[in-house]
C-alpha cells in the first residue's frame, strides 16, 4: 500500500528521477499525447511539425543565400548546414518553453491531483526529441541534393539527442519557477532567447567571426551541440573533442541544478498557482 | 480493520509568502531589493490543523469561504505540502475535486479516460482494461472514438466522474457533493458516490450543504481563518457553526 508521509524529507534529484521513472507509464502517454494532439487536426499529419522549421529555413536561406551572398569557407553548401541550425534551435526552444508553460499552468491538474511537475517538463523535452528526429529525414534530402549522405556516425546524433533531452528538462524546471514568481519573466526569456538564438552559429560559419568574438559564441552551449551535431550527421562543421565535453558537462549540470532549484523552490510557488 | 487510520494530520500549517503588490514582477522584485524593502507578509491559510480519519469514517469540513476548506483537501491530496506538522495518507487517493481537470479536447473519450485515470495514479495498463466498463456506466459506448471537444458538457462531466470513481478507493476527498449531468445521471452518481463512502473507503467532504453533512458525516471540524475551532459531533459542530454565522 502506498504511504504518504509528508515528514520524509525526500533525496532532492534522485528521488525525483526516480518517481519520473515510476511514472514512465504516464510519462509515455504524455509524449504521445503531445505528439498526437500537435497531428491530429492537420491533413499533412506528422510532418506538421517540419513545417515551422522547413520554412523558416526556406526564408533564412533566401535572405543569407541570396540576398546578402553568405558562403562557406571551402565552398561547403549552405542549405545543409542553415537546416541543421534551425532544427537543433527548434528542438531547443519547444523542449525548454513547452516544458516551462505546461507546468506554469499547472498542466491543467497540478493543483487538483497529486502528479509530479517534472514528468511534464521531460515529456515536453522527449516529444521535440522526437520532432528533432523526424526533421532528420528532409535534411538527409537536403544533404543527398549535394551529393553528401550521412556519416557513419550519425547514430552520435543519439547523444545529441539525449544531452538535449538533459538540458532543457533542467532549464525548463527552473523556467517554470520563474515564471510562476514574476509575471514579466516571459517577455525577458523571449528576448534572452533571441539573443542566445544569435549567439548560436545558425546562419553563420564560426570562420567569419573575430577572435574576440569567437570566444564567445564557443562559451555558448549551443554552439557545442550544434557543431557536434553538425560534424556527426553531416560532416559539415568541424567539432572537436572540447565540444563533446561542453556539451556533456553543461546538460548533466543544467540537469541536476534544474531539479535541485525546483525541488527547493516548488513547494513555495505551488500555492500561488 | 475498520480502525485502521487511512489519515493522520497533526499540528498541519500551511503559511504562503504573499506580495504587498498586487503583481509580482521582476521589476517590482529588483526595486525592492535595492529599496531594502520586505515585500511579503506570511499569511496563514491553515494553522494548527489536527485530525485522523479512520477507514468507514466520513469526516466533513465546514466554515465560511476563505476558511481554509478547500486548503484542507489540497493538502490532504498532497498537491499542497505542508509548511509544518505532518500528514500521513495511507493508500490510493480519489480527489474529486473539479473532476475533469486533465481532460485534452483533441483527445478521444477512449484516450481520455486512459489519460485521466493515470494522472489519478492508475497504470494505464490497468485504465485500458476498463474503458469498456466506464464508458458502458457513463451511457457514451458509442463516443469513445470521437474527441471530447465534441462532448456536451453533461456528457465530459459523466465521463470524468465514471473514470474518477472507477474504483473504490482509500481515501475519498469531495469538495461539495456532486450533482452531474441530467436527472437520471444525478441520481446514479449521488449513488455511487453513497455506495463508496460506504464501501470501506475514508472521506474527507468539504461542503456548504450543512443537512448533507449532517446526514452524511460521522465527524465534522468547524474552520475558522484557517484554524480548527469546533470539531466532533457533527449536530453540536454544525450548530456553533451557525451560531457564528448568526452573530
Amino acid at each position: 500500500m502506498k504511504v504518504y508521509d509528508s515528514s520524509v524529507r525526500q533525496i532532492p534529484v534522485i528521488s525525483q528521477v526516480k518517481s519520473i521513472y515510476e511514472n514512465r507509464g504516464l510519462l509515455r502517454l504524455l509524449v504521445v499525447r503531445d505528439l498526437t494532439v500537435r497531428y491530429k487536426r492537420s491533413v499533412i499529419g506528422v510532418w506538421w511539425s517540419l513545417l515551422n522549421p522547413l520554412f523558416t529555413t526556406a526564408v533564412m536561406f533566401y535572405v543569407f543565400n541570396t540576398v546578402f551572398k553568405s558562403r562557406l569557407p571551402g565552398g561547403s553548401p549552405f542549405l545543409p548546414y542553415l537546416l541543421s541550425g534551425v532544427l537543433l534551435i527548434t528542438f531547443f526552444n519547444q523542449g525548454l518553453t513547452i516544458g516551462a508553460d505546461a507546468i506554469a499552468s499547472g498542466a491543467g491538474v497540478l493543483t487538483k491531483v497529486y502528479v509530479r511537475p517534472e514528468i511534464f517538463a521531460a515529456s515536453a523535452s522527449i516529444s521535440s526529441a522526437i520532432n528533432f528526429a523526424i526533421g532528420l529525414v528532409p535534411l538527409t534530402v537536403v544533404l543527398a541534393i549535394y551529393h553528401k549522405t550521412p556519416t557513419w556516425r550519425f547514430p552520435l546524433v543519439l547523444a545529441v539527442m539525449f544531452c538535449m533531452i538533459l538540458f532543457t528538462t533542467g532549464l525548463s524546471l527552473m523556467l517554470a519557477i520563474a515564471y510562476v514568481n514574476f509575471d514579466d519573466s516571459r517577455s525577458l526569456i523571449n528576448i534572452f532567447l533571441m539573443a542566445l538564438q544569435y549567439m548560436t552559429p545558425i546562419f553563420y560559419p564560426i570562420s567569419v567571426l573575430g577572435p574576440h568574438t569567437r570566444d564567445v559564441i564557443q562559451l555558448n552551449p549551443l554552439t557545442s551541440f550544434l557543431q557536434v551535431f553538425r560534424r556527426e550527421f553531416g560532416n559539415s562543421a568541424v567539432s572537436t573533442i572540447h565540444n563533446w565535453e561542453i556539451m556533456a558537462g553543461t546538460s548533466l549540470f543544467t540537469f541536476i541544478l534544474g531539479f535541485y532549484v525546483f525541488n527547493a523552490r516548488w513547494p513555495k510557488v505551488v500555492a500561488k498557482l | 480493520m475498520t480502525s485502521e487510520k487511512i489519515v493522520e494530520a497533526t499540528d498541519v500549517s500551511l503559511a504562503y509568502r504573499r506580495t504587498r503588490h498586487k503583481v509580482s514582477s521582476l521589476k517590482q522584485t529588483a526595486i525592492d531589493t535595492i529599496n531594502r524593502r520586505m515585500a511579503y507578509e506570511e499569511f496563514f491559510a491553515l494553522k494548527g490543523v489536527s485530525f485522523n480519519i479512520a477507514r468507514g469514517e466520513t469526516v466533513s469540513v465546514i466554515g465560511r469561504n476563505g476558511a481554509g476548506k478547500s486548503t484542507l483537501l489540497k493538502v490532504i491530496a498532497r498537491v499542497l505540502p505542508p509548511t509544518s506538522g505532518r500528514v500521513i495518507v495511507r493508500g490510493y487517493v480519489a480527489p474529486m475535486i473539479e473532476l475533469g481537470a486533465g481532460f485534452n479536447p483533441e483527445l478521444t473519450g477512449a484516450e481520455n479516460i486512459v489519460l485521466y485515470g493515470t494522472l489519478l495514479g492508475r497504470t494505464p495498463k490497468e485504465m485500458r482494461s476498463r474503458i469498456e466498463a466506464i464508458a458502458d456506466w457513463a451511457g457514451l459506448s458509442e463516443h469513445m472514438d470521437i474527441p471530447i471537444r465534441a462532448y456536451s458538457s453533461g456528457m465530459t462531466a459523466r465521463l470524468a466522474f465514471a473514470t474518477a470513481t472507477d474504483t473504490t478507493p482509500d481515501l475519498l476527498l469531495i469538495d461539495e457533493v456532486l450533482s452531474v449531468g441530467d436527472e437520471d445521471f444525478r441520481e446514479k452518481s449521488a449513488a455511487r458516490t453513497i455506495e463508496m463512502m460506504n464501501g470501506g473507503c475514508a472521506v474527507l467532504l468539504v461542503s456548504h450543504d450543512l443537512e448533507a453533512v449532517k446526514k452524511m458525516s460521522t465527524r465534522a471540524i468547524y474552520l475558522q481563518s484557517g484554524r480548527q475551532k469546533v470539531s466532533g459531533e457533527p449536530a453540536e459542530v454544525i450548530e456553533a457553526y451557525l451560531s457564528d454565522v448568526h452573530h
